[in-house]
């Protein structure tokens, strides 16, 4: 008994300082968000009158709010599976034992050390229609320049490709890290089996990397819903919204019109849009991960 | 291995969505009332970047070393919006500056903030006299007669022209396009080898100073100074001319969209791209400095048969800090006067194209030189002298006025995709109205 008591407070002594930091910097503010999202506030973001839901009354309505939920879903589709596929190809590839094969990893791995900032300016001068490499490149083959950044139509994938080459490198050393966990003894009983390379990757490589593909995806995904770096950058939300993402809206609402118990307001829908894409993805995605 | 996801995935959504709360603007080293040497300490928060902020660091230097009871503190604080938002955070506090440069469309966010003390205060106590500095920059900073913050560095907008180009076209250089008309006959004679005739950057600013000019108002009230603005008006038929111009333009291939930023559309001017553009006069001695070509600096043109109004003053002015001690008050009063001299002020114009707050700048035979050299100067404060003081040109006044800009912009780009330009600024008009009802019940 007293053993009992005894090992519960070790325990949560070395607890205690994790908790005491998720309190402070993850707890409190997620309280206080909620507590804001009710609230008119003025321009400190000090709560003036209690509004009850009418922030998330207006919400439903408003059109650029919504377009922020489109954009934000249509980012997320853009972005997280080219990132997982190119990352998985690109794994599969460095898991190769030929010579010299440290320096393709470190290649491929590369992006991971770039900054979003830096690597958002790089591809903003890439973009530039005046002075930029991409339009040089088309019109060198003959084709019509563009303003990628400022045509509606395709400021949004603009950004989701430079996304998808910062985000390559995580998930391609996670998963280059998932590979190289799997017994090599399975892929020597299947040469001497005999089965064809797709086969191998179907049976053998996919089911045993399925937990890191599993984490590499919800953890990507989660990310593409948060992204603000690269919009912020790239297309300050415009043209005509389209790039708004939901991060870049509360950004704007709060920091830019100190609106801070609107943009809270904001936060908590994403917030339940994370935690419902979060909750699918362990009922129903996970069921197929394969643990050993 | 299971555990560890769903752990890792719950820290992140965490994290993620509480990111927006913890951000904080970075301290200052806490401003102390007394340096070793005996001076009073005033810290003055900038917004003034690239040569700006050199002119002012000059400027601040001079003034340091001019006198020994006050020592000025200059710090960059990013853009006039990230300033305030840092501003926002330690108001209140001892981290707060005495002197904070603020925008002109946050005029009406500081004086509903409470965290301010109006110069008036020290004018009066001073017995300064006001009548010497430019009366239509100090009409905008003057609300229910009460002039609450100093004007500092104010520009307007002025259509920038490429006079090679001009020659080339068959156009005469000395003659840039006054009117609508002229300057859409312009811009076809410029439209040719992938170049373009005319761009008008996608801020809310030029779209304000085309309505002003033509005498249109952009909220009820009178623009907000005769009592608390409830509705916007700028859907009237001046600012249907706006969008209508932008789109005809536009739809003829003689417009190009320059998108949002500001060094893309000057690195299109300078790069020959675009022929003509609206820029701030504060840009204009840069432009004529870098431009491998010859320069023209005109007026903002107008709708044929409308009469000039004038323009709205930009740029920013400088609040008092009603937090700072008394002694702190004091000597910030002091760089302020200071900063109003005809010297510095005649310094200021020549090196930047901010106007001088102070008219008797452009006497003095520094200014006089300069404006042999630069002639594009001169046209920029005529353009002031000439402004008619109505409410129009004196510019609205609402706390809202970022988001407002937030939707004018949006509005402006909707254009480029053919929406019809009545509807782009009923929209627009609707959703600030919305605003201003948000505002309202704070």
């Amino acid at each position: 008994m007293f053993r009992s008591v005894k090992q519960n407070f070790e325990g949560m002594l070395y607890i205690f300082p994790s908790f005491l930091l998720f309190a402070i910097f993850v707890f409190y503010p997620m309280v206080r968000t909620g507590y804001l999202s009710v609230h008119m506030t003025d321009f400190q973001g000090n709560p003036t009158n209690f509004i009850g839901l009418e922030h998330f009354r207006y919400l439903l309505e408003d059109v650029n709010f919504q377009q922020s939920v489109k954009a934000t879903l249509l980012f997320v589709l853009y972005t997280v599976p080219p990132t997982i596929i190119i990352a998985l190809s690109l794994a599969l590839l460095a898991n190769e034992k030929v010579k010299g094969i440290q320096l393709f990893r470190t290649l491929f791995s590369s992006t991971l050390g770039m900054s979003v900032a830096a690597s958002s300016v790089i591809w903003m001068f890439m973009y530039n229609p005046a002075i930029g490499v991409i339009n040089r490149i088309i019109a060198a083959l003959g084709g019509e320049e563009r303003q990628w950044l400022l045509n509606p139509d395709t400021a949004l994938i603009a950004a989701a490709v430079a996304t998808v080459w910062m985000n390559i490198g995580f998930a391609f050393l996670i998963l280059l890290g998932g590979l190289q966990n799997i017994d090599s003894s399975l892929y020597e009983n299947a040469k001497i089996a005999g089965v064809s390379y797709m086969y191998q990757l179907r049976r053998i490589t996919i089911p045993l990397l399925s937990p890191t593909l599993f984490f590499v995806t919800t953890v990507s995904l989660i990310h593409a819903f948060q992204t603000f770096g690269q919009i912020d950058i790239l297309t300050k939300g415009g043209p005509m919204n389209a790039t708004t993402v939901i991060v870049y809206s509360i950004y704007r609402e709060a920091f830019i019109n100190y609106n801070f118990g609107f943009a809270s307001a904001q936060a908590v829908v994403l917030f339940f849009i994370v935690l419902l894409v979060t909750i699918v993805q362990f009922a129903v995605v996970e069921r197929k991960v394969h643990y050993q | 291995m299971k555990k560890l996801s769903l752990l890792f995935s719950l820290l992140f959504l965490l994290v993620g969505c509480s990111s927006e709360k913890t951000e904080q603007a970075s301290a200052q080293p806490s401003s102390e009332d007394k340096t070793q040497k005996g001076k009073t300490e005033v810290v003055f928060w900038h917004a003034m970047e690239g040569d700006l902020g050199k002119v002012l660091n000059e400027i601040v230097h001079d003034f340091n070393t001019s006198q020994s009871t006050v020592e000025v503190k200059p710090v960059f604080q990013g853009t006039y919006e990230e300033a305030l938002t840092k501003f926002n955070a330690v108001a209140g506090t001892k981290d707060a500056p005495t002197i904070m440069q603020t925008f002109e469309v946050g005029t009406k966010y500081m004086i509903d903030s409470g965290k301010i003390e109006p110069v008036q205060t020290f004018i009066d106590q001073d017995h300064y006299d006001v009548s010497q500095w430019e009366k239509n920059i100090v009409n905008y900073y003057t609300v229910n007669g009460t002039i609450y913050s100093m004007p500092f560095n104010s520009s307007t907008p002025v259509l920038i022209y490429n006079k090679d180009a001009f020659k080339k076209a068959g156009l005469d250089p000395e003659k840039p396009p006054m009117t609508y008309s002229e300057l859409k006959e312009a811009a076809r004679k410029l439209t040719k080898n992938g170049n373009y005739g005319f761009s008008i950057l996608n801020y809310g600013w030029f779209f304000e100073q085309m309505l002003a000019v033509q005498g249109g108002l952009y909220v009820n009230e009178e623009n907000g100074r005769k009592g608390e603005a409830t509705e916007a008006v700028f859907n009237s038929e001046e600012g249907l001319r706006v969008f209508k111009l932008i789109q005809d333009m536009y739809k003829e291939g003689t417009f190009y969209n320059v998108g949002q930023n500001w060094d893309d559309m000057r690195a299109a001017f300078q790069s020959g791209k675009i022929a003509m553009y609206l820029d701030s006069s504060a840009g204009v001695r840069t432009i004529v400095d870098s431009a491998p070509f010859e320069v023209g600096v005109s007026y903002l043109p107008i709708p044929d048969g409308v009469e000039r109004q004038g323009v709205i003053i930009g740029g920013a002015s400088l609040w008092m800090i009603k937090d700072a001690d008394e002694a702190q008050k004091k000597a910030a009063w002091e760089f302020m006067k200071y900063l109003t001299t005809p010297e510095v002020q005649a310094k200021w114009h020549v090196k930047t194209g901010y106007f001088a707050i102070n008219p008797a700048a452009y006497d003095l035979p520094l200014v006089k030189e300069q404006w042999k050299k630069y002639p594009q100067l001169k046209v920029t404060v005529n353009q002031l002298k000439e402004t008619k003081a109505t409410p129009a040109t004196q510019g609205a006044l609402i706390s809202v006025f970022p988001q407002s800009r937030q939707r004018v912009v949006s509005a402006m780009e909707s254009l480029y995709q053919g929406v019809d330009p009545k509807e782009a600024l009923d929209r627009a008009v609707a959703e600030t109205n919305r605003e201003l009802e948000m505002a309202r019940k704070r």
